[in-house]
């Protein structure tokens, strides 16, 4: 009898999660404003993902409900995130441009009693705040280390840093400070600009006064990156000697129109790039290109969405729809896949996602677009801002 | 010494974008006493359209300048007839909300015609890259921007000065109802300078897009540098806003340069400064 | 009681503050109740907004500590965010770096910082007169802005002062993610800020700030001393706004740049005239419908509430001037009260 009675619970159990049906994921994400831009990728990923793999998980539909954020606001984001969850009934707060937004709304997680999964914010410490908090972007320091190997193997000795004055920024300067030192290198000048800065031409004359021989970027892409790599070509920072290096950040694939030739040749290392050969990417670009309508408009951010959403499914499958934020993140921790961006793992101690980044420099297709290339590998890398820590 | 010249080109050419724009606004408020915080809104509307003619349509970068402010008054004169007139001689603060109301209209407006993103220019070659001018190569389009200053605060001077409708609009400016006792179609004259802040107002935003980037939010960002520039300035006074803008732009420039890290702390402890010391305005001493 | 420098008595009659029109005391016992009954409404009518409720009396305090500089004394600031994120800051650093978590003590620390930079920033203020007056709180504004953006080692900079943990309320009511006891933390503060306000208005000093609103030189001559009554208009508003922040740190647990923004300043502002100025309760009525406008609206269209919102204050500054709670007096009043002059 008792037998009959667990068997009958569970039965019950089981179908109650069949028939509750529906599993709200709660995106933050900046959809209007000066960076709209990554908000749009953030969606044209989500819809890639949901058209490609179906919008539902073993009979659970997955709705998105979509939440506004167009600038860095940790208190507005906190106000989101508790919305989403107390009032919507989301099981998954996904998406997070920024990272003080990142920050402000993980601390809701464990009370809240969802996972967290952020397709961009690139500060290391994000997966401390919480255990619920997977990522499926890149860090600063991922992204950065290479870089100061590139920068040595190509003879350049004294590097500025310029990066903008937040969480990413920072880690962007400690990453490549570090990095470059061990290399033999050493960092003439640091600066940190506010957010909001959108002039740099003073700037480009300090850097020139700095006697560098490289300078070294981080700003978050949009209108600062527009902005900066212009200025540097219009001071004429080039002529005067001095090497552009960057993330990816700064070369992300709308704005190289704008760049055009002055850019060509532009060293970056970056975790992902619209042009990366794989059937994968050929298959996630076509639908991305789909989803966002204007095809020009696709880059980075909606890789780190796409990637989230295989994350979200597969703790929607571990859990049968149920909210239970440690099973789910559990259930992805050691996850491995191989995504448009190369082969991927989720690391199961820090819960980062490990993966290739790569040398590219921006050239020019035959059609007179331009793109990054990629130029060398460096394979499965972790978060080493996490180990140096 | 090089860096210093340098850099003052930079700061000439930040002054003079900010100047186009901010003239308009001090004409206005000198004029028609009005406080118009939807003046950055003007601009954008200019800037916005200059974007969409020059990337969309295919328009050349002048024809496009010229289409734009066309657009842009064009905009602003039935808002004047059925909004402005309402507030003409309304006290201070209905002027500023009534203003800002219209603000959040054209912002909300303008991101949905042409979509909520960062808007670029295309400029012409000449315009778009570097030049070399001797001791440092600048954006050919700083020095439109330098160009465009000097013409309009010449044009302005000359205007004002020198034609029977600068006479008017000075007298305007002083008291329009004595003004209108004399003779003068006062309200022809109000309009008159409302269709001139309103066309610098969106001149400035296509030729200062590329300092201040044209994006949703470029009505409300950059209200308070206009703000700040008028009411250093002087409302009403040519000179005295040139005057702030030069100033602005190179306390901005020069503390951007040797204290990067700070951004805007030093400037605005200067504006208080500047405001404190001489709350008539830069050049007020002068009309005292 | 002859604190205030001036002889209000003679103000009395002469000066007619629309706080003290009607003036009976049942009548302001019924406004109190009121506004408490409204309190428990939205607890049991929204259980799941009790967030936004929260956040929505937080801007209450500051809207109402405008209405006391713009409204009650005259002058026009666009930079009032700046005594609001003074208390936001100083309540979240007490908590996140000093370790105070104490409810009721960070509400005191926001308070006090609050009330400071309303001294500092009203005596800046006050050496101005119309645009540059705006000007320098604007400034003013700016400043605290740009410090607190480079002092990240404490104020944690353009991230956000995070780590902020709240102890008990009297030890015994803990925070929660639905936040209640928050929200009757909130509601409390409320109701006893809106009496002493509402006492403030009517007393001799507030007369005294509406006599000098009204006619600043007739107001001189009687021997109002007007420069420092408005000073400590200021760092009374500069206590309100200052409680308002700490109210806000306490609730999200999270203290950013925003708090210090020109875009709250102007907010403010707006939600003020929406309401009505000068009576104190159109801050309340004011902030309410464009939060919730703002929330509902944003939900709606998320890309272009903007437009929407413009167009409510442009319909207000059109058609009903006065503000809501302004309008609505006038129903009753004779026009021509005081309150016209103010918009």
């Amino acid at each position: 009898m008792k037998r009959f009675l667990a068997a009958a619970l569970a039965v019950a159990v089981l179908c109650g999660s069949a028939l509750a049906g529906t599993v709200k994921v709660g995106v933050i994400g900046p959809f209007s404003g000066p960076f709209a831009l990554a908000g749009k990728n953030f969606k044209a990923g989500i819809d890639a993902y949901m058209a490609l793999n179906g919008a539902s998980v073993d009979g659970n539909d997955v709705e998105i409900v979509y939440r506004d954020l167009p600038q860095p606001d940790p208190a507005k984001s906190a106000a989101l995130a508790q919305e989403l969850v107390v009032k919507q009934g989301v099981q998954y707060l996904a998406g997070f441009y920024f990272t003080p937004n990142a920050m402000a709304a993980a601390a809701l997680t464990e009370p809240g009693n969802v996972p967290m999964v952020i397709f961009n914010a690139a500060t290391s410490s994000i997966v401390e705040k919480s255990p619920f908090v997977v990522r499926t972007s890149f860090t600063m320091w991922q992204n950065t280390l290479p870089m100061t190997k590139v920068a040595f193997e190509r003879g350049m000795r004294r590097v500025a840093t310029v990066v903008s004055d937040y969480g990413p920024g920072i880690d962007a300067e400690n990453a490549f400070r570090t990095g470059f030192a061990q290399q033999g290198g050493a960092v003439v000048d640091s600066v940190r600009l506010p957010l909001s800065t959108t002039d740099f031409s003073a700037i480009m004359q300090r850097i020139k006064d700095s006697g560098a021989d490289a300078v070294f970027a981080f700003l978050p892409s949009g209108p600062p990156t527009l902005g900066f790599v212009r200025a540097s070509e219009e001071n004429g920072l080039k002529a005067a000697g001095v090497t552009l290096l960057a993330t990816g950040d700064l070369t992300q694939e709308p704005d190289l129109a704008a760049y055009g030739d002055s850019a060509l040749g532009l060293l970056t290392t970056y975790h992902y790039s619209i042009a990366h050969d794989s059937p994968e990417n050929l298959a996630f670009v076509a639908a991305g290109r789909a989803a966002i309508g204007n095809p020009g408009d696709l880059t980075f951010p909606a890789v780190g969405a796409f990637d989230g959403m295989h994350v979200i499914y597969a703790m929607i499958a571990a859990t049968g729809g149920q909210k239970n934020a440690s099973v789910a993140v559990d259930a992805v921790r050691g996850m491995a896949w191989t995504s448009p961006r190369g082969p991927v793992s989720i690391d199961p101690a820090t819960r980062h996602i490990t993966q290739n980044v790569y040398l590219r420099e921006v050239a020019k297709a035959a059609d007179g677009t331009y793109y990054n290339r990629e130029i060398e590998t460096f394979a499965q890398q972790g978060d080493p801002g996490l180990m140096a820590q | 010494m090089l860096t210093i010249l340098a850099l003052g080109t930079d700061a000439l050419a930040y002054a003079m974008a900010l100047f186009i724009v901010c003239v308009g606004l001090s004409v206005t408020l000198g004029l028609m006493r009005i406080a118009n915080l939807a003046h950055g809104a003007f601009a954008m509307i200019g800037g916005y359209a200059a974007s969409h003619l020059t990337t969309d349509a295919g328009f050349g970068f002048l024809p496009a300048l010229l289409v734009a402010i066309l657009v842009t008054v064009a905009a602003a004169l039935p808002i004047e007839r059925f909004l402005y007139r309402r507030i003409y001689g309304a006290p201070q603060l209905t002027q500023v909300l009534m203003t800002i109301g219209m603000t959040f209209v054209i912002v909300g407006t303008v991101n949905f015609v042409f979509g909520p993103t960062l808007k670029s220019i295309v400029l012409p070659e000449l315009l778009s890259g570097p030049v070399d001018i001797g001791f440092r190569s600048i954006a050919g389009h700083k020095l439109l921007a330098i160009g465009c200053g000097a013409v309009v605060a010449l044009g302005l001077w000359v205007l004002f000065n020198h034609t029977r409708l600068g006479l008017c609009l000075r007298a305007t400016v002083a008291d329009a109802q004595m003004t209108g006792h004399l003779g003068v179609h006062t309200a022809s004259i109000n309009a008159v300078g409302f269709v001139l802040g309103v066309g610098l107002a969106a001149l400035g935003g296509v030729v200062g897009a590329q300092l201040m980037p044209v994006e949703p939010y470029y009505a409300l960002r950059y209200l308070m540098t206009f703000l700040v520039v008028v009411s250093m300035g002087g409302a009403g006074s040519i000179g005295g806003t040139l005057a702030a803008c030069l100033l602005l732009a190179t306390l901005s420039t020069f503390t951007q340069y040797m204290f990067p890290d700070f951004g805007d702390l030093f400037l605005y402890l200067a504006v208080i400064l500047v405001v404190v010391a001489m709350p008539r305005g830069l050049l007020g001493w002068r009309r005292a | 009681m002859s604190w205030w420098p001036c002889r209000a008595d003679f103000l009395g009659g002469a000066v007619r503050n629309p706080g003290s029109r009607g003036g009976g005391g049942a009548r302001e016992l019924v406004g109190f109740a009121a506004i408490g009954l409204a309190l428990g409404l939205g607890y049991l009518l929204m259980p799941d907004s009790l967030a936004l409720l929260t956040r929505m009396i937080a801007l209450m305090l500051l809207v109402m500590s405008l209405d006391l500089v713009t409204g009650v004394g005259g002058v026009a600031t666009l930079g009032q965010a700046a005594l609001y994120g003074a208390g936001a800051y100083a309540a979240g650093i007490a908590s996140a770096r000093l370790g105070i978590g104490d409810p009721l003590v960070m509400l005191a620390v926001g308070g006090l910082a609050g009330a400071g930079a309303g001294l500092v920033g009203g005596a800046l203020v006050l050496r101005g007169e119309g645009l540059a007056r705006l000007v320098l709180s604007i400034a003013f504004a700016q400043v605290l802005h740009e410090a607190a953006s480079k002092a990240s080692g404490i104020t944690g900079g353009s991230d956000g002062l995070t780590g902020i943990a709240i102890a008990p309320l009297f030890g015994l009511f803990a925070f929660d993610l639905w936040g209640r006891t928050v929200y009757w933390l909130a509601g409390s503060l409320l109701l006893i800020v809106l009496v002493i306000l509402r006492a403030l208005v009517r007393s001799p000093f507030g007369l005294a700030c509406a006599a000098i609103r009204i006619n600043r030189e007739r107001a001189e001559t009687l021997g109002v001393r007007t420069r420092p009554i408005l000073l400590r208009l200021f760092v009374v508003s500069g206590l309100v706004a200052g409680l308002g922040g700490a109210l806000s740190a306490i609730s999200t647990r999270v203290v950013g740049l925003d708090s210090l923004s020109f875009i709250l300043s102007a907010d403010a502002l707006v939600m003020l005239v929406i309401g009505g100025t000068g009576n104190i309760y159109g801050a309340l009525v004011g902030t309410f419908v464009y939060v919730l406008a703002q929330d509902r609206l944003s939900a709606l269209s998320p890309f272009h509430w903007i437009a929407l919102v413009g167009a409510l204050l442009i319909g207000v500054v059109l058609f009903v001037p006065r503000g809501m709670t302004g309008s609505l007096g006038a129903l009753r009043y004779r026009p021509g009260a005081p309150g016209r002059r103010l918009r």
